[in-house]
């Protein structure tokens, strides 16, 4: 591939690129979807493509192709090179630099213990169908999905850098829900535990098809269950409902582009300024939100993101102080960072990469004997929610409103009932502010997400976050007209 | 871009490999121009273009499906063996419908426009500097997305279908921000003529303008006029929940509303394919012809959605793609339907809107960049941007005015609704 990657870069170099890259991507997916009892897909898709993007006198050009010869490729960078002539017509002043990166030169593999593509897709096929079958022997449940998603992701970056990084990653993320109907209420309930960078060892470790009866049964007793409570009420959240808030209320605002504006005209903006960093109080002193792109098994952890930065660990949330930033090489010296912490990534050959949420969690407490038992046993009223369920906030990361999968009534202390409809609302400072206590380490869990939206063209990224369980104290829940 | 010729002779090549009984073939081309920009640069210009081909094919009611995005010869061996593969050992499907034949599609009105193919980053930059340029001269900061692509839409079947669509989209849309709020505006259209980038830009800019310094109301429920934007958010989720099966089963808020008169009889839900411009594709993805559906007429819930497999089992006809939706509409401005509020809220457009409850089709989401408090046919002024809980049934229950019906995404052509009663309940201070 190099020397396409010398042809590319070449170019980009004689039409005076401060940078230039060319990103190769070779990607292949397969599918298995179930609806009720009918299997209504089983496919395998591949695609190969690259793109090359050159930042001249500051103006950003790119283009994409999926023939790979000399000659394609040099048509290519020269489309490039167009691109960017066209964007120094409206170029940001002082021109954008790229922030340095030391050269690096690797090939690096992701974890798969089972190729998911070996696997004989009548095994898959049947793995669904068991556990729709199951759910819909659930009396009141009329419709189950399942999905079953594997992709394998080769990417190689050649940078003008001296880059040349050569990486092969592989995504596990299934999916079941069931959708039950009965006493004029319809209600759903689904699988709550993410993605996972993984074979199909990680489905097999799942349990679908035993666990989908369990499911199946809690949408029934939703449809059955009182509705929310409303008055202002301390919350539990469990960690698969909490990488939701935490993907909205704290990845979301701390990306440095929204930061900085660039997303002023699809997905928002942030209340965060840069000179926060460092004094902005964003949660109550046990809050830790930490960034780990290296972690094993995170979605987001790709080796080396789509600017050449060697993927790192770092913290965001230390104490409830806001403390770092998520950044591209573009965005790191607009604010004076010297170097950018890699979170630079594209969905494919053909987007421009952008600024995305890295894997972030939420450290867990300290002690081992906060349990999720204890945190509840201190609510005197108040809801314990499960999984993840409606959710929305405002394009400055402040007010936010979140449902969930599953409801507990919760009094004296003491889970009392299940719950349907419930949500809650707040703004984000507020209410990280009021988390008073948080379960101890052997209850963190990490959820992988693999469909995060953002940017024009609008891409789709994955990401793991993970949690611990955590109180939340005097929140207002049931505003909702349900 | 190969010519229809080229097209119905490669997918004829692809079904010749292939021999299980029965097969679809799907290609698919885009070019692609975006010019993306922000705080008064663009911020990324990408230039692109890609061929895709799917092959689904059948034994019985065993069915397998591949996907690739290389023409070679080797490539298309390759997506038609490894669909076969699939295929063979994949479970029976109770629910399988087979490929259709040959179908007879309505003469489609022209969607192409050579001069949306053929712009360049230049010129889609010239318009974006000159959205900056004005921008600045009124003191906002301009962001948005200026995007040129076409392609072809083509799909074959061993039973002889053959169905081919030629495209193009023009779109812009910006944002204008001001200190203290904000206006967007956006137009889509598959041709040129359609786009006027200055006049896109003066009405992003004039609610920017109207919306600075916003003040606080109350939550609670209002009267709201609805603008065309906002109003096509919520009926996307409306058709959502279009599927009969679904309301038949109980899990829709359309369960049991066929033939009764569920909206206003001031609403009216159609899909068009004739009107020149926002023309329907000739064909669904299915392959099944496109052809106007009355799905609400004078509030009377008139068909809901059914799937070629659900129709077999109804003995019904399958519909095809539910879009190009329309909403009918009055011989008003929106100003006249301001004119005839005594208190409410003008709201611009909508964000992050997600469901509360499906079988309510209860939703939640925001206000973003313009909401206006009417009082006594006057806009008296912004407010901050509240957070609504509703549903959009509420909604077009409570019709009290329309407006002429505008074009909204190259999909969509609804009026503003005025309505009453739509209930918000909180605040934020975010602009």
């Amino acid at each position: 591939m190099r020397e396409y990657t010398e042809i590319a870069l070449g170019i980009a170099q004689e039409a005076g690129a401060s940078f230039a890259d060319m990103r190769v991507v070779e990607e292949r997916e397969n599918r298995i979807f179930v609806k009720r009892r009918s299997l209504r897909l089983i496919d395998e898709a591949e695609s190969f493509g690259y793109a090359v993007r050159m930042l001249i006198d500051g103006a950003w050009g790119f283009a994409s192709s999926t023939t790979l010869s000399r000659d394609a490729v040099a048509k290519t960078a020269h489309r490039a090179v167009a691109t960017a002539q066209a964007s120094s017509k409206a170029r940001r002043t002082p021109p954008l630099v790229m922030a340095p990166e030391p050269a690096h030169v690797a090939t690096c593999i992701g974890p798969c213990e089972e190729d998911p593509f070996a696997v004989p897709h009548g095994e898959k096929a049947d793995l669904l169908l068991s556990a729709c079958d199951a759910m819909l022997g659930v009396p009141g449940v009329v419709m189950t999905l399942g999905l079953l998603e594997f992709s394998r992701v080769h990417r190689i970056i050649a940078t003008t850098d001296g880059t040349y990084v050569d990486m092969t990653t592989t995504f596990a993320n299934p999916m079941l829900q069931a959708v039950a109907v009965k006493n004029g209420e319809s209600q759903e309930r689904s699988y709550q535990g993410g993605a996972r960078q993984a074979g199909y060892e990680f489905i097999r470790s799942l349990d679908l098809a035993g666990r989908a009866r369990w499911w199946a049964e809690e949408a029934v007793l939703k449809c059955c269950a009182d509705p929310s409570p409303v008055g202002v009420m301390d919350l539990v959240l469990d960690p698969d409902h909490l990488a939701l808030t935490m993907h909205e209320s704290v990845g979301h605002p701390t990306e440095l582009d929204r930061i900085l504006g660039w997303e002023s005209n699809f997905a928002g903006r942030s209340f965060i300024r840069p000179n926060d960093v460092g004094s902005l109080k964003y949660g109550s002193e046990i809050v830790n939100f930490t960034v780990d792109n290296t972690m094993p098994g995170g979605a987001g952890s790709w080796f080396f993101d789509d600017d050449g930065v060697a993927m790192q660990k770092f913290p965001i949330i230390r104490d409830g102080i806001l403390v770092g930033l998520g950044t591209t090489r573009e965005t790191a010296p607009l604010i004076g960072w010297e170097h950018s912490v890699g979170c630079c990534r594209a969905d494919g050959f053909r987007s421009f990469p952008i600024n995305r949420i890295p894997n972030l969690y939420m450290e867990p407490g300290s002690r081992e004997e906060v349990t999720p038992e204890s945190l509840i046993a201190g609510v005197d009223r108040g809801v314990y929610i499960q999984g993840r369920g409606s959710f929305s906030i405002d394009q400055m990361r402040n007010n936010f409103q979140f449902g969930g999968d599953m409801f507990w009534m919760i009094e004296g202390g003491t889970v009392t009932k299940p719950l349907k409809k419930v949500t809650y609302q707040s703004q984000t400072r507020q209410f990280w502010g009021s988390c008073d206590a948080i379960a101890g380490p052997s209850h963190w869990k990490p959820f992988g997400l693999m469909n995060c939206g953002k940017g024009e063209p609008s891409q789709r990224m994955r990401m793991t976050h993970g949690a611990s369980y955590c109180r939340f104290r005097a929140i207002r829940v049931g505003e909702a007209k349900v | 871009m190969r010519t229809k010729d080229d097209v119905q002779a490669l997918l004829s090549r692809v079904l010749s490999r292939i021999s299980a009984p029965q097969a679809q073939v799907e290609y698919d081309f885009s070019a692609s121009l975006t010019t993306r920009f922000a705080e008064g640069a663009i911020t990324q210009n990408r230039s692109g273009e890609e061929e895709s081909l799917r092959v689904i094919v059948s034994f019985g009611t065993r069915q397998g499906s591949s996907i690739i995005n290389s023409m070679d010869d080797a490539s298309l061996e390759r997506v038609a063996e490894r669909a076969q593969t699939i295929a063979l050992a994949a479970p029976q499907d109770p629910e399988f419908v087979p490929p259709l034949g040959p179908q007879s599609y309505p003469v489609a009105q022209p969607r192409f426009d050579p001069k949306v193919a053929q712009a360049t980053p230049a010129a889609l930059a010239d318009h974006v500097a000159g959205i900056v340029k004005r921008a600045k001269a009124q003191g906002f900061v301009p962001s948005g997305l200026m995007s040129a692509s076409s392609g072809v839409s083509a799909l074959a079947t061993t039973l002889g279908l053959f169905g081919y669509d030629q495209h193009s989209k023009l779109s812009l849309s910006t944002t204008m921000h001001g200190a203290h709020g904000s206006g967007y505006a956006a137009g889509a259209s598959w041709r040129a003529e359609d786009i006027a980038p200055e006049e896109i830009a003066g009405r992003a800019a004039a609610t920017a303008h109207a919306a600075q310094n916003p003040r606080a109301l109350e939550p609670g429920d209002y009267t709201v006029i609805l603008e065309p934007l906002a109003v096509a958010e919520l009926l996307l989720f409306t058709a959502m929940s279009l599927g009969a099966r679904e309301g038949e089963e109980g899990s829709t808020v359309f369960a049991g509303t066929l033939g009764t008169e569920f909206f206003s009889s001031r609403f009216t839900l159609t899909t068009e394919i004739d009107d020149p411009r926002l023309p329907a594709p000739p064909f669904s993805d299915d392959g099944l012809p496109s052809r106007r559906i009355v799905w609400v007429e004078d509030g009377v819930v008139r068909r809901l959605h059914h799937t070629r497999y659900w129709a077999h089992v109804k003995n019904e006809s399958p519909d095809p793609s539910l879009f190009p939706l329309c909403i009918g509409g009055d011989d008003r401005s929106v100003e006249d339907l301001v004119g005839s509020c005594h208190r409410g809220l003008l709201v611009k457009r909508l964000w992050y809107i997600r469901y509360v409850d499906r079988k309510e089709l209860l939703l939640t989401g925001m206000t973003r960049d313009g909401l206006f408090l009417i009082e006594n046919g006057v806009v008296t002024g912004p407010v901050k941007n509240l957070r609504f809980n509703e549903s959009p049934v509420t909604l077009f229950k409570n019709i009290v005015g329309l407006s002429r019906p505008e074009y909204v995404n190259g999909s969509m052509r609804v009026p503003a609704v005025m309505s009453e009663g739509f209930t918000f309940s909180s605040v934020t201070e975010s602009v």
